[in-house]
C-alpha cells in the first residue's frame, strides 16, 4: 500500500512538473553584442523571408514560435516540439534556408525558460538595443508576433509572453525617460534649433548637401513641421531626389551664397574639402537679415562653414563637436535609466509568472469544487423523497453554504500561493497534496465520481 | 479679523516659500506629478493672499497702500498673480521659481515689518491715489517679470553660444519664447505705468499744493517709462531683435530699482507718505 502510494505521488509529481516545465520557451539571439555587422546583415530576414521560413520550423522544431529580425538583431523564440531539441538543428535550418558563412554555434546567445522570457522583455524595452532606448524595436517585436499569429504559429502562452513584452516596452517609454533626448547628430541639431525658435512652422531652413546626414537632417526638420525647406547640392539630381522626399525647393549650388540671408536655419553636411562659406561672405549676407537670428549647423567633416561666424551677433553656430556633446549627454541619461527599466522588466515578469503558475492551479481548484458539489448533490438526492419539500430546501441551502465555507480557505490559499509568485515547489506540493487527499485525478469528466459512502467503502454513483 | 490677519501674516511667507520650493524642485527634477501640483500650491497661496489683503482693507478701513510694507505685500501678490496668469496662458511652467522668488522676498520683508495702521493721513484713503498706486505697482510687477525673463534669455543665449547644454538648456523654453514673455510683460508693465503716470499728473497737483513736475520720483519714473517705451517702439517699428530688446528690459529694470531706492531713501519729495 505504501509503495503504491509512493508510486502514485511520484507519478503526480511528474505530471505537475511536466506542466511547470511546459514553460520551455527557447530563444536564440544574434545581435550587435555577439556578432559582427557582416553576419548580422547576412542573417537578417525580411518579412517575406520570415513568412517563408516559419513553415520550416513549424512542426519539425517548434510547436510555436516567433522570429524577430531587424538590421541589428535576429532572434528566434519558440517552444520545442521534442524534448531532445538542440540548437545545432536550428542553426542547420537557418543556414539551409539562408546560407550564411561564419556562423558559429557558440557565438549565439541562447536562452531557456525564465531567461528566454526575460531576454525578450529586455529586447522589447529597448535597453538591449545598440542605441539604448531605441523605440523602433517595440513595433518590430509586435509585428514579429503578428506574423506568427497570422500563420497559426502562436498559442496562448506565447501570446501572453509577447503581450507582456509589449507592456514592458510601453511602460519603459511612459514611465522612464529611456527614449528621450536626441541620440544622433542630425536630431541633436534639430533639438538645438528648437531651443532657439519656439515653432518651426514659420521658419525656413536650407540644407546644403544631399548625402545621408543631410537627408536625415532634412527629414527631421520636415517631421518637426518646418515652414519652408530648401536643398542645395553640387549634384543637382541628388538634390532633386531629396527635395521630392521632403517637399522642398532646390537652390542651385552655384547661387547658394546669395540666398543665405533668406533662411533662419542653415544646415551644411557636404563632403567638400574646404570652407564653402567664409566669415566675410556670411557677415555680408546676414546684414540683410537686420539682426534676425540665424542658426547654423555645420555637421560636415571637414567643416563647410568658417567657425569664426560664431562671433557674429545673433548667429548660433554649432558643429559636429558641439552637437556630439548633446548626443553623449543624452546617451548617458538613457544609460542612467536602465535600472528603472530593469525594474519594469522584473515587475512584468512577476505578473507573467503569476498568470503562468495559476494555469495549473485553476483546473485543480475547479475539479476540487465540482468534486464536493457532486458529493453534496448525491447526498441530497438520497434524502430528497424522505423529507418535506420545505425542509429539503433548507438543507440544500445549508449544505451549499457549508461547502462554500469549507472550500473558501483552500481555494483562496492555493490561488494566493500561485499568484504571489512563490516558489514553484510550494505550488507543486500543495497541488499534489490536494489531488492526493481527494483523489482528484480519478474524477471522471462526466461527473460519475467514485466516492466513499462514509463507511470506508467506495461505491458507484447511481444515476 | 485681527487674529486672521496675524495668522495669514505668518502663513503667507511660508506658503510662498513652499510654492517657490516646489517650483525649484520641479525645475531641477522635472516630475510629472509636480508639474500640476506646483500650480495648485501657487493658486492656494494667491487665494490666501487675496483674503489677507481684503481682511486688512476691512479691518483698517483703508486700501493696503499706506506704508512700505503693505506696498511690499501688494507687490508680492501682483508678481505672483501676474505669473500665474502668464503660466495659464502660455503653459510654460519651468520658469516659476525665478519669478516667485521675488514674491517670497517681498512678502517675507512685509510680514516681518508690517504694523497695524488704523490711523493714516486722509490723502491715503483717496480712491484716485489707490488707483494710481495699484497701476504703478502692477506696472512695476510687469517690468520685474520682464526683467526675470530677460535674465533667463541672456542665460540661455550665453549657454547656446558657448555650447553648454546643461540644466539651463534642458529646462528653459526656447529663446524666442523667453523673448516674447519678456516683451509682453514689458508691454503690460509699460501700459500700466503709463496709466499710473497719467493719473498722477492729473490728480497729484490737485491733492498736493507743493507738487512739482521736477519731483525726483516723477522724473525717475518718467525715465524708466521712456526706456521701456524706446525698447517697445524699437521692437515694433525698428526691427530690434533678441538680445537688444532684452537689454532695454534689463536696463529699464535696473534704472527702476535705482530710482526707487534713491527716491525712497535719499531724496525728500512730496511723494513720501510714510
Amino acid at each position: 500500500m505504501f509503495v503504491d502510494n509512493n508510486q502514485h505521488i511520484s507519478k503526480n509529481i511528474s505530471f505537475v512538473l511536466l506542466k511547470v516545465t511546459k514553460m520551455n520557451l527557447f530563444g536564440i539571439s544574434i545581435n550587435h553584442k555577439n556578432s559582427p555587422l557582416e553576419l548580422r546583415e547576412n542573417i537578417h530576414l525580411t518579412r517575406n523571408e520570415i513568412v517563408e521560413f516559419i513553415p520550416r520550423l513549424k512542426g519539425s522544431l517548434f510547436s510555436e514560435g516567433v522570429i524577430i529580425s531587424t538590421c541589428n538583431r535576429t532572434e528566434i523564440f519558440g517552444f520545442p516540439q521534442n524534448p531532445g531539441f538542440d540548437t545545432a538543428s536550428l542553426i542547420n535550418h537557418i543556414t539551409e534556408y539562408k546560407p550564411v558563412k561564419g556562423i558559429k554555434h557558440e557565438q549565439l546567445s541562447k536562452y531557456f525558460s525564465c531567461s528566454a522570457v526575460r531576454h525578450l522583455l529586455t529586447v522589447a524595452s529597448g535597453i538591449d538595443s545598440m542605441i539604448i532606448g531605441d523605440s523602433q524595436i517595440l513595433g518590430q517585436v509586435k509585428e514579429a508576433f503578428e506574423i506568427s499569429e497570422d500563420m497559426d504559429f502562436a498559442g496562448a502562452v506565447l501570446k501572453r509572453v509577447f503581450d507582456t513584452a509589449i507592456v514592458v516596452g510601453k511602460r519603459a517609454i511612459n514611465e522612464t525617460s529611456i527614449g528621450e533626448g536626441a541620440v544622433s547628430v542630425s536630431y541633436a541639431a534639430v533639438q538645438v534649433v528648437e531651443k532657439i525658435f519656439s515653432s518651426l512652422e514659420k521658419k525656413s531652413a536650407l540644407v546644403i548637401g544631399a548625402g545621408e546626414t543631410g537627408e536625415l537632417a532634412a527629414i527631421n526638420l520636415r517631421d518637426k513641421g518646418i515652414g519652408r525647406i530648401a536643398l542645395s547640392n553640387r549634384t543637382f539630381e541628388r538634390a532633386e531626389i531629396l527635395s521630392a522626399k521632403v517637399h522642398g525647393e532646390i537652390i542651385p549650388f552655384q547661387n547658394l551664397k546669395e540666398h543665405l540671408y533668406n533662411f533662419d536655419i542653415i544646415i551644411s553636411a557636404t563632403s567638400a574639402g574646404n570652407f564653402l562659406i567664409s566669415y566675410d561672405e556670411l557677415k555680408e549676407e546676414l546684414k540683410k537679415r537686420r539682426g534676425s537670428p540665424v542658426v547654423i549647423m555645420d555637421i560636415a567633416v571637414p567643416r563647410d562653414i568658417d567657425p569664426q561666424v560664431k562671433n557674429l551677433e545673433n548667429v548660433f553656430y554649432h558643429d559636429m563637436d558641439s552637437l556630439q556633446i548633446i548626443v553623449d549627454q543624452n546617451l548617458q541619461k538613457r544609460k542612467d535609466q536602465i535600472p528603472l527599466v530593469e525594474k519594469v522588466v522584473i515587475e512584468e515578469m512577476v505578473e507573467f509568472f503569476k498568470w503562468y503558475n495559476a494555469l495549473d492551479v485553476v483546473p485543480t481548484i475547479k475539479t476540487m469544487r465540482s468534486f464536493f458539489e457532486e458529493i453534496r448533490n448525491d447526498e441530497l438526492e438520497k434524502i430528497k423523497n424522505k423529507i418535506h419539500e420545505e425542509d429539503f430546501a433548507k438543507i440544500e441551502d445549508m449544505t451549499r453554504r457549508m461547502i462554500g465555507r469549507l472550500l473558501h480557505n483552500p481555494t483562496r490559499n492555493l490561488k494566493k500561493i500561485a499568484e504571489t509568485g512563490a516558489s514553484m515547489n510550494d505550488v507543486i506540493t500543495n497541488t499534489i497534496i490536494l489531488k492526493e487527499l481527494f483523489n482528484l485525478d480519478n474524477v471522471p469528466s462526466n461527473g460519475n465520481i467514485n466516492f466513499d459512502n462514509g463507511n470506508g467503502n467506495a461505491e458507484e454513483k447511481k444515476e | 479679523m485681527l487674529q486672521a490677519i496675524t495668522t495669514l501674516n505668518i502663513l503667507l511667507p511660508l506658503l510662498y516659500l513652499l510654492a517657490f520650493s516646489v517650483y525649484l524642485f520641479d525645475f531641477f527634477n522635472e516630475k510629472k506629478l509636480m508639474s500640476n501640483s506646483k500650480r495648485i500650491v501657487l493658486f492656494i497661496t494667491l487665494i490666501f493672499h487675496t483674503f489677507y489683503l481684503i481682511s486688512r482693507m476691512i479691518e483698517y478701513n483703508h486700501p493696503p497702500i499706506t506704508n512700505k510694507f503693505e506696498i511690499f505685500s501688494i507687490i508680492a501678490f501682483s508678481i505672483g498673480f501676474s505669473y500665474f496668469i502668464l503660466e495659464l496662458m502660455t503653459d510654460i511652467r519651468a520658469t516659476g521659481a525665478f519669478i516667485i522668488f521675488f514674491s517670497l522676498v517681498f512678502q517675507t520683508v512685509s510680514s516681518i515689518f508690517i504694523e497695524n495702521t488704523y490711523i493714516v493721513p486722509e490723502v491715503l484713503r483717496n480712491r484716485m491715489l489707490g488707483l494710481h498706486v495699484v497701476n504703478a505697482l502692477l506696472g512695476y510687477s510687469g517690468i520685474t517679470i520682464s526683467a526675470v525673463y530677460g535674465l533667463l534669455f541672456m542665460l540661455l543665449y550665453k549657454n547656446l553660444r558657448s555650447n553648454k547644454f546643461g540644466l539651463i538648456f534642458n529646462r528653459l523654453p526656447s529663446l524666442e519664447i523667453l523673448e516674447k514673455l519678456s516683451f509682453y510683460s514689458a508691454v503690460i508693465g509699460f501700459v500700466l505705468l503709463t496709466l499710473a503716470i497719467t493719473i498722477g499728473i492729473i490728480w497729484l497737483p490737485l491733492a498736493f499744493p507743493n507738487f512739482s513736475y521736477l519731483d525726483l520720483k516723477l522724473v525717475g519714473t518718467l525715465f524708466v517709462w521712456l526706456i521701456y517705451g524706446l525698447g517697445i517702439a524699437g521692437k515694433l517699428f525698428g526691427n530690434l531683435h533678441g538680445k537688444k530688446v532684452i537689454l532695454f528690459s534689463l536696463i529699464g529694470f535696473i534704472v527702476a530699482i535705482c530710482s526707487l531706492i534713491i527716491t525712497n531713501t535719499l531724496a525728500k519729495t512730496f511723494h513720501s507718505f510714510y
